[in-house]
Parts: C-alpha cells; sequence; structure tokens
C-alpha cells in the first residue's frame, strides 16, 4: 500500500504538450478519477504511473519511493485494461497465478491466494476456463482478480467499463466500489464517463488538453466547477451566449437575448459578454403563467427518456433551453405550445468566458 | 451469417480448377506408381507391384535422400526462423518510417528470377568464387573449401530463397499481439525478456507455424536451386523425382516416390502443429 504522488508531472511528445505540468497527492486508500474527453492526457498520466510511457518531465512518487526511472515490472502496480488484455493461452488460474508465480510464490500459498483472488471477483468455479470462453464482464472481472492477488500498492483502471453495455457497467461500478472500499488499496481509475467518476470517486481530477482543471471531491467538482470546461462537461448543460446585466455582491444577473437570469456567482464585471451555462437538472419546469421570480416559457419539443422527460423550452425569439423533470410527475406530459414558467437556481447558473476564450 | 450454398458458390471456380487440374491427375498418378517398369519397354500392361514402395524404404540410395531431403527442410525451417523472427519483429515494432523500407527490402529478392538468384550463389560459392577467393587471400584457408554441390551450399541457397516467406508470415503475426496484453505481463512483474517468453512468442505461434510449413515445404520440394547448387549428382527427392520422370521415364517409381514425399509432409505438418497449438495453448 501506499500514496501516489505527482510533482510536475508533463510529458510532451515533440512539440505537442499532452500532459502539462500535473501535481497532486492521491491518498493512501484513496479512489481518485481522472475525467476528461479523450485526448486529454488522463490515458498518459495513467500509462507513466505504469511504467509504460516514461515522463517529459517531473517525478511520480508511491509511498516515498521515486518510482519515475524503474521499469514496469519493478513498480508493483497492478493495472486493469479497457481490453481487459487477458492472457489468451492460459486459463483463468495461470492468468490470476501470473504475477504471483513472477513473485516467486508457489505451491499451496499460490493456490489459496489466486482462489483467494478469484473468490473476490465472484469467479472461483472459473479457474479452469480459458478467457474466450468467457463473457466481456467475466473477463474483466479476471483481470482485476489477476490485478488484485499479487496486493499491488496501487491499482490503476484504464477505462476498464467501457467495452461493457450499460447494465453491466452499472452492476460493475458498484462490485468496484465494494472491492475497493474492502481492500482499501489506493487507485486511480481513468473515465470519460461522468457517472462512473462522480459515483466512483473520493476526488476527481477533471483534465482537458493536458491541463488539470479541477482536483476536488464529486460534490464540489458538480456544484462548484472551477472553470468553464468544468461547468460545461460535467452534468447536462445548457450554454447560451449572453452577457452580464448586473452585478450584486458575489453574484448579479444574467441577460440572454433579453431573458434576466440571476446568478449567484458572476466574476466577470457588468457588461462582459459571457457564456452562460445552466445544468438541465437545476431548471424547475411548471405548467402555467410565470410568477415574480420565474420566466415565461413556451414547450418546444417533448422527449421521453425513461425516468426523465426532457423538454426544449422558448423564452424568446432564439433563445431555447433544456428543462428535465421526473417521468412520473405533475408536469411530465406537456405538450408543444403550452406555456410554461421555470424557476432556476441561481446557485446552478455560471458565467464562463464565451465560447473560443480560453478558460 | 451465410448459408452453406453461398459459402460453396464462393469456392467453387477454385475447386473446379483444383478438382480438374490437380486432384484428378494425381488420383491418375496413384495407379501408375504401383506399376511396373521394363527399362527400355515402358510400362508392362496389366501387372503390379508394391516395389516402387517397398525401394524406397530399402534402398540405401534413396533413403539418404530421403534423409538429406527432410534435414535440409528441418534445417532450413530452423534458420529462417532464427534469422527471421528479429527481422519480423524489429518490422512489427520498430519505428513506423522503417516498416515499408524494411518490408521492401525482404520482398526485393523475390523480384529477381530464381535461376538468376541460384546462379548468384553459384558465383559465391564455388571453389574458385568469390567467398574462396577473399578467404584464401586473406590467408585463412590454404585450399578451398567446398561450399557447392553439397548440403552447405544447398542449405545457404535454400534458406536465403525462403526467407522472406517466414519474415512476411511473422510480421503478420507479431503484429496481431496485442500491446496491451504486454504491457499487463510487464505490470504483473516480467522484465522484458520474460514478456516475449511468456507472451509475445506464444501469441506469435501461429505465425511461426504458418511461415515454417511454408517453408518447410517449399523447400523438400525445391527443384531449380537444388538442381543448380547440387549439380546432378548431390540429389535431393524433388530432382530424384524430376530425373526418374524425365531422364530415366520410369513412372511408376517417380509416382511412388512423390506419394512418399507428400505423406511425409502432411504427416510432418500434423504433427507439427499439434505441438505447437499445445505448447501455445491454442487446443
Amino acid at each position: 500500500m501506499g500514496s501516489l504522488t505527482f510533482e510536475g508531472l508533463g510529458k510532451s511528445y515533440g512539440e505537442v504538450e499532452v500532459v502539462r505540468d500535473i501535481s497532486l497527492t492521491i491518498a493512501e486508500g484513496e479512489f481518485v478519477s481522472l475525467l476528461g474527453p479523450s485526448g486529454c492526457g488522463k490515458t498518459t498520466i495513467l500509462r507513466m504511473v505504469a511504467g509504460l510511457v516514461e515522463p517529459s518531465r517531473g517525478r511520480i512518487l508511491i509511498g516515498r519511493d521515486d518510482v519515475t526511472n524503474l521499469p514496469p515490472n519493478k513498480r508493483g502496480l497492478g493495472l486493469v485494461f479497457q481490453s481487459y488484455a487477458l492472457f489468451p493461452h492460459m486459463t483463468v488460474f495461470e492468468n490470476v497465478a501470473f504475477g504471483l508465480r513472477r513473485r516467486k510464490v508457489a505451491g499451496t500459498e499460490l493456490d489459496k491466494r489466486v482462489r483467494e483472488a478469484l473468490g473476490m471477483v465472484r469467479l472461483a468455479a472459473f479457474g479452469e476456463r480459458y478467457p474466450r470462453q468467457l463473457s466481456g464482464g467475466q473477463q474483466q472481472r479476471v483481470a482485476i482478480a489477476r490485478a488484485l492477488a499479487p496486493h499491488p500498492r496501487v491499482l490503476l483502471f484504464d477505462e476498464p467499463l467501457s467495452n461493457l453495455d450499460a447494465q453491466l457497467r452499472d452492476e460493475m461500478q458498484i462490485e468496484l466500489k465494494r472491492l475497493q472500499r474492502n481492500l482499501g488499496i489506493t487507485t486511480l481509475f481513468v473515465t470519460h464517463d461522468q457517472g462512473e467518476a462522480l459515483s466512483l470517486s473520493d476526488r476527481v481530477g477533471v483534465m482537458a488538453k493536458g491541463v488539470m482543471q479541477q482536483f476536488a471531491a464529486p460534490e464540489e467538482i458538480y456544484h462548484r466547477p472551477a472553470t468553464g470546461f468544468v461547468a460545461s462537461f460535467i452534468g447536462k448543460p445548457n450554454r447560451l451566449a449572453g452577457s452580464v446585466a448586473m452585478r450584486e455582491g458575489s453574484g448579479g444577473r444574467l441577460a440572454v437575448g433579453g431573458v434576466a437570469i440571476p446568478a449567484a456567482r458572476i466574476e466577470q464585471p457588468a457588461g462582459a459578454q459571457v457564456d452562460v451555462v445552466i445544468r438541465q437538472e437545476a431548471v424547475a419546469i411548471r405548467s402555467g403563467a410565470a410568477q415574480s421570480d420565474e420566466i415565461a416559457g413556451e414547450i418546444v419539443l417533448r422527449s421521453f427518456s425513461g425516468a426523465r422527460v426532457q423538454y426544449v423550452v422558448r423564452l424568446a425569439e432564439g433563445v431555447e433551453i433544456v428543462a428535465e423533470t421526473a417521468s412520473h410527475g405533475p408536469e411530465a406530459s406537456l405538450t408543444a405550445g403550452a406555456p410554461v414558467a421555470l424557476a432556476i437556481d441561481p446557485a446552478s447558473v455560471f458565467a464562463m468566458p464565451p465560447e473560443g476564450a480560453t478558460a | 451469417m451465410m448459408s452453406r450454398r453461398q459459402g460453396l458458390l464462393l469456392i467453387a471456380p477454385l475447386l473446379l480448377v483444383l478438382t480438374g487440374f490437380f486432384l484428378v491427375p494425381v488420383l491418375m498418378l496413384l495407379p501408375t506408381s504401383f506399376g511396373v517398369y521394363e527399362p527400355g519397354a515402358g510400362l508392362v500392361n496389366g501387372a503390379w507391384s508394391l516395389k516402387n514402395y517397398s525401394q524406397i524404404v530399402t534402398d540405401d540410395y534413396y533413403r539418404e535422400v530421403i534423409w538429406r531431403t527432410l534435414g535440409l527442410g528441418f534445417s532450413v525451417t530452423l534458420l529462417c526462423l532464427l534469422l527471421g523472427y528479429p527481422l519480423a519483429y524489429l518490422i512489427a515494432r520498430g519505428p513506423e518510417r522503417w516498416r515499408v523500407p524494411l518490408i521492401l527490402l525482404v520482398i526485393f529478392p523475390m523480384l529477381l528470377n530464381l535461376v538468376v538468384r541460384s546462379f548468384g550463389w553459384i558465383a559465391l560459392l564455388a571453389n574458385r568464387g568469390l567467398i574462396n577467393n577473399l578467404l584464401m587471400q586473406l590467408g585463412v584457408i590454404g585450399a578451398p573449401v567446398k561450399l557447392l554441390f553439397n548440403f552447405i551450399g544447398l542449405f545457404i541457397g535454400l534458406t536465403h530463397i525462403y526467407l522472406p516467406f517466414m519474415v512476411l508470415m511473422l510480421v503478420a503475426a507479431i503484429r496481431n499481439v496485442p500491446r496491451d496484453v504486454e504491457s499487463a505481463a510487464a505490470t504483473l512483474g516480467s522484465s522484458r525478456a520474460h514478456v516475449f517468453m511468456a507472451v509475445t512468442l506464444p501469441l506469435s505461434a501461429s505465425g511461426i507455424l504458418a511461415g515454417s510449413i511454408l517453408v518447410f515445404v517449399l523447400t523438400i520440394s525445391a527443384l531449380v536451386t537444388p538442381r543448380m547448387l547440387g549439380g546432378p549428382t548431390y540429389q535431393v527427392m524433388a530432382t530424384l523425382i524430376y530425373d526418374e520422370y524425365m531422364q530415366l521415364l520410369d513412372w511408376p517409381s517417380g509416382s511412388a516416390l512423390s506419394f512418399a514425399l507428400t505423406f511425409m509432409a502432411v504427416a510432418i505438418i500434423w504433427l507439427s502443429s499439434r505441438l505447437t497449438k499445445r505448447w501455445a495453448g491454442m487446443a
């Protein structure tokens, strides 16, 4: 076991800087996700930790050991790949035993620990099978058992659930979280799925273009995004072009095409051009005429997606936002053209530098 | 899924050609191989004999040629594998920009006519050839080393000629080994050498097998190169069969030798496939 520390970690390929100056510490036993769109550098960081990619700058420490220049086989890590990467020519037992044999574990001890690892992922009866005889979910569980068996100091996951179908993914998420909590292994989890990152992690690092945008607890990331990128990447945001109409304390009012929207936090001065980011789930919708603190609108489109219903609502000419509500709620079957009133929580409204400008 | 009829239609043209121009003539040779040949008179009508086959096993000369052919097949295959694997690994895993030039380099000899290539080896390996002259001038040897019309000559020549086949098969197989699986072995504590032995090599077994079968079959059935580098006296199965047919006109004996060669090749391919599959866990 051990903590995992990055000190000024960076990677460049020629002129292209794919990871820029990352410094952070993952505490012992902590579960940290790196979240971001593809190409944001999150996988490069993971591969640098594993020793598969050489950093251009900075240091990586596991506990107090500087592992920056160690080859992957000397780092004592467990890595789970998106592609499972099982050894196709070995049985499930031999796959899980691989890392143990490398550590000179043999005989009954080997047998015991392989069984223990397979038991943790509920595959105890599958030791004699070959990977190709298992389903995708089972293969990924073997991969997890294989990574766990040698008792690694740090566990690394590279989009481990991306190849699984939705239902299995949810099951595996819960299973993963339970395993990690029980074993208390320091874990770095790379994903592009915000739901995965938010629900699994103690802390989440949101990345864009090789830069760490925010590194904080999931609640913090969701409710207090540090940059425009985080606000527009997390949740299901509406992004509208507007300006700051009025400043008042730390907040004020934003204007989007003649519609005034109160916001609790505004950093730009009055008159500045901004992008207004509003979470769909922060927009409460109600049929009927608008009261004083509500915004009047008209339904343009209704879209049913199971538990939730999304409405496209026109606030004024050329200003449309998406609002959602529970599909069994009272406002679940409004039709196009119906007048509605929207209440927007000012704390969920963010003013960001306009799209294209640097965050 | 494709229906059986559609599948059959797709292979029908090839199937027809192979049946009409390969399978039928080969089967027509089968009775011939049991025929009796009278020197000067030709095939004896209505006479049957197992002598053509029994002489292959009992006759010292035939036995020697068979062992020589098989030995050559194994040696050439092994050397091609040893020389080819590092090269194939470099092509498959080396810098991207080297790939095309290296593959062209591998294929380039195949653009030259086989006779020309074999003749090139004669010029190099002959008693007064390039290699012997050089070694004698450097004082390494006093008299020419015999490199032609013997095993060494055929071994060198055939290895050179069939190496490209091995390399191309291996490149395809090595490129198919997933990098993630090798990385997984490394993170689990495998050194680079152990990753290669435990993962890369077994996972490229299909290519090793395919390349080896190809080179082995091509080697034991090669005619032009053994004839040129072995001369009229240092015979292998293919040149022997050729002589039985074309020089001695002993078709029954030639046919029996052909079937014996085919049978041995099939048996060896079958055995090596089974061994490889067991080794690489593909069974």
